[in-house]
């Protein structure tokens, strides 16, 4: 995100002081940007003044989108004419920042410029069109920043040509330069005769043929891809790419490599014999996505990022139909994997005996000499003892060379989990699927090196428009603490016990059962609950009657829960932990509401949003001016003046640079609801605190599995403890659960030997 | 005969009664400020820690509202 976001107004703040109670609406960033238009900014701190009036003015500026700053931010004006050819090459070369309605902002990096260099876009191009859609001259510092960008990105390709691999280049100055490298001088295929220096063999390519965005665009972008290219190459020795691939990168030699596969030409692995069904149509933005990593009859490694329920699924097995060779299709959890089994199906023309999932429940033999492997993430990375049957199967996946490895959700793993699975796998060809390119812990960028440039980006606010995800009003719901909840809450001793009493708020409860209430009798909607908290998630439950779904629910509850919820019309809302945030798909559901979550987390608020925006009901009600406006409904409860707020703003930042805004509910539940709802009168309130304040520390706190480190560890040897007092009955259904082993991340808990945690009746005795 | 004490009458929300109530109770006997505690939402206090509460809620809000980081 880098300086882009420094002029930035801060987001009004929220606090729950009475005055302010009134004061709503997260302000957009969009007043602001129309302040952008003027040469100078005001209401700004002083230091963050800024003067633009050196820029220069072009006289037709009007038609033109673009504004471009010298410190490499860019402005486009959505009402333009030129928008959307606009849009397509802003978003190939420039990395978004914010995209609210009528205004986005974009920040050209060293790392977007590489993923624009890597789709075919030339230094030059990528400057003569940005000058095009500029209202102002461009800033010299913004020419000399792309220059140097790009001066190495994309130089030089790593081809797998019949299973040989090639580096080449149309520059062979830069070869030569390469060839200097000692680790890359010894990787050279030896068998080739070496011509002193030069001697690199010669091909020729076809330029980019991609779907011309349109007029503006077109002359430059075709005068320069569509002529034939001379390209120099040299073979290296298969062993050696990985050593090969590291000195390339921009710590070492700085010319990082892209890699491509013609998949066409490659005639030693075998075919695959599958089809898109002809009922698969893709969209427009399908298509484009695809149009990036297919420019050039080759198929690049990269990434591909719409948002959840935009159709990823199609994206990649039409990436995999398209390439028709062997496909290795990683997901996160083994609910996903059944999924992409039957998107598989569903999609294409493969045949059963040529899909197989490989998962810790169903370990299925692959047959045949091609096919489609489905399985996840851990399976593959898993570094402990298999059993025997999954060592024969991994063994097999070692040995195959793989014309696709697609992998789901990549936003989730972790990069040593990565370079593992990626050393394991022979792939020729790398497509990461997600929604959200975030991480808190800011690794993402890793990615660009691991997988590819993200070779494409969605604009949410678009397809909403378009009628193909859900439009869906956000809201965040204050409910603020009661006096005795409050009370505990300063407390400085419950210091640990804090999220329990901001989740467990009554008023929070009150107002969670007041929208289920809502949603289930007056729109007949179908509801997801997420809570992040244990304690609360079986509290909430329990009280509500409600089914739910955490950590330790078996696969076959999970489906049997979630298929009641698909077709019942008495199961209407559904209680899920953190083991929902990804990839569960449950397209009937319709509204969301969060009453904990995973601290400040940008990322889940945008994968737990993801689970309502597959787009429902008749295509002409969603579109603009349909019938109705929302169509799906997200709440996030929040107890004022708690923790709690600093968290929520925080975690929907990610969705409001997405054009999302979100609305603010000070007055749920109703007075009036009364004594209709749970927890009104105060001794109901004060029982549900004793129970929080008994429950053990262990308890109370977050659920410890993650469903990122799901799979083996998870499924295998698994034990379920309840504490003492949970036996005795005296707490209430209370599950406490780690895993035994296996997990190495150290973040499980000992129990302890809380002394708090023992029945009354040995309290008194040890006390 | 009538006491006359001086205060400051503090009205607030329900919370932040609790929150002065608890800033109260963690200070030391001697510097006790809270003269009466009217109903949930009403204070009587003594009149030099006025500018000690406003700093203190602020300082607690501040906390509790999260800023964009502007790097």
């Amino acid at each position: 995100m880098g300086n882009g976001e420094r002029g930035r107004p801060n987001k009004k703040m929220k606090y729950g002081g009475k005055d302010d109670q009134k004061m709503k609406n997260i302000q957009n960033a969009e007043d602001y940007y129309d302040d952008a238009d003027e040469d100078s900014r005001d209401g700004e701190g002083e230091e963050k003044k800024r003067d633009f009036t050196k820029l220069e003015l072009k006289p037709d500026h009007g038609n033109r989108p673009l504004w471009a700053c010298a410190d490499g931010r860019i402005f486009l004006e959505t009402f333009s004419p030129l928008y959307k050819q606009a849009y397509d090459f802003l978003i190939a070369i420039a990395e978004p920042v914010c995209r609210p309605e009528s205004m986005h902002e974009y920040n050209l990096t060293p790392h977007s410029l590489y993923a624009a260099v890597s789709v075919g876009l030339e230094t030059e191009t990528i400057i003569s069109v940005l000058n095009k859609l500029s209202k102002t001259k461009l800033p010299k510092e913004m020419i000399e920043f792309i220059h140097a960008s790009t001066a190495n990105y994309g130089k030089v390709k790593l081809v797998l040509k019949k299973n040989r691999y090639f580096i080449e280049s149309p520059f062979p100055e830069v070869l030569k330069r390469l060839l200097s490298d000692d680790v890359i001088n010894r990787a050279r295929f030896s068998s080739e005769p070496y011509y002193g220096g030069d001697g690199f063999s010669v091909g020729r390519t076809c330029g980019e043929l991609e779907a011309g965005p349109g007029e503006l665009l077109n002359e430059a972008e075709f005068a320069a891809a569509a002529e034939e290219k001379e390209t120099h190459s040299f073979e290296i020795d298969p062993a050696q790419v990985e050593n090969v691939k590291q000195r390339c990168l921009p710590n070492a030699l700085n010319y990082p490599m892209l890699e491509e596969y013609d998949f066409r030409n490659d005639n030693v692995n075998p075919d695959l014999d599958m089809e898109l069904k002809p009922h698969a149509q893709p969209r427009p933005y399908q298509e484009k996505s695809l149009s990036k990593m297919f420019g050039n009859g080759r198929a690049r490694s990269g990434i591909i990022v719409l948002p959840c329920g935009a159709g990823k699924s199609l994206v990649g097995v039409s990436a995999a139909a398209r390439i028709k060779k062997s496909c290795l299709c990683l997901a996160t959890n083994a609910v996903s994997v059944d999924q992409w089994a039957f998107q598989f199906k569903l999609w294409s023309t493969i045949r059963d005996d040529q899909i197989c999932r490989f998962t810790s429940d169903s370990k299925e033999r692959f047959r045949g000499n091609a096919g489609v492997v489905v399985t996840t993430y851990n399976m593959v990375a898993f570094g402990g003892k298999r059993s025997e049957e999954s060592e024969k199967i991994i063994e097999e996946m070692r040995n195959r060379e793989w014309g696709l490895l697609l992998m789901d959700e990549v936003h989730v793993v972790p990069a040593h989990m990565f370079r593992k699975v990626i050393s394991i796998t022979k792939s020729h060809c790398k497509l990461g699927l997600t929604a959200t390119l975030v991480r808190e812990d800011e690794r993402i960028t890793d990615l660009n090196f691991l997988i590819g440039p993200k070779l494409y980006e969605a604009n949410w606010l678009d397809l909403v428009k378009g009628g193909f995800i859900a439009n869906v009003q956000c809201a965040e719901v204050w409910c603020p603490m009661t006096k005795e909840f409050f009370a505990e809450y300063l407390k400085k001793e419950n210091s640990k016990k804090k999220q329990a009493l901001y989740v467990m708020n009554p008023n929070k409860f009150r107002a969670c059962e007041f929208l289920i209430r809502f949603h289930e009798q007056q729109r007949g909607d179908k509801i997801i609950v997420f809570a992040d908290n244990l304690f609360a998630l079986t509290e909430y439950a329990m009280k509500l009657r409600k089914p739910m779904i955490y950590g330790a629910t078996s696969h076959i509850e999970r489906t049997k829960i979630l298929e009641a919820f698909k077709t019942s019309k008495d199961v209407n809302t559904v209680f899920l932990s953190k083991v929902g945030d990804n990839s569960i798909d449950i397209p009937e559901a319709n509204v969301i509401i969060q009453i904990s979550s995973h601290a400040g987390s940008r990322r889940q608020e945008a994968q737990r949003l993801g689970r309502i925006l597959r787009a429902k009901g008749k295509l002409e009600d969603r579109m603009a001016g349909g019938k109705e406006e929302y169509n799906a409904f997200f709440y996030s409860l929040v107890s004022t003046d708690t923790q709690e707020m600093y968290y929520s703003t925080k975690r929907q930042q990610f969705l409001i640079d997405q054009g999302y805004s979100f609305k603010v509910i000070t007055s749920l539940p109703p007075p009036d609801a009364g004594s209709s709802l749970s927890y009104h009168s105060q001794e109901e309130q004060l029982s549900l605190l004793g129970k929080v304040m008994n429950a053990g520390d262990d308890l109370v706190g977050l659920e410890q599995l993650e469903e990122d480190t799901d799979g083996m560890a998870l499924q295998k040897a698994r034990r379920s403890m309840g504490s003492m007092s949970v036996m005795s009955g005296s707490k209430g259904m209370v599950y406490m659960e780690y895993n035994s082993g296996r997990h190495k991340s150290g973040q499980q808990f000992k129990k302890p030997k809380d002394p708090t945690k023992r029945h009354n009746l040995f309290k008194k005795r040890y006390v | 005969m009538v006491n006359a004490i001086k205060g400051v009458f503090v009205s607030c929300d329900i919370p932040m009664t609790q929150f002065i109530v608890n800033m109260n109770n963690s200070m030391p006997p001697s510097q006790k400020f809270i003269i009466h505690v009217l109903d949930s939402t009403h204070l009587f206090v003594q009149p030099h820690v006025e500018q000690m509460i406003r700093s203190a809620i602020s300082d607690f809000r501040d906390q509790n509202s999260y800023e964009k980081p502007t790097s």
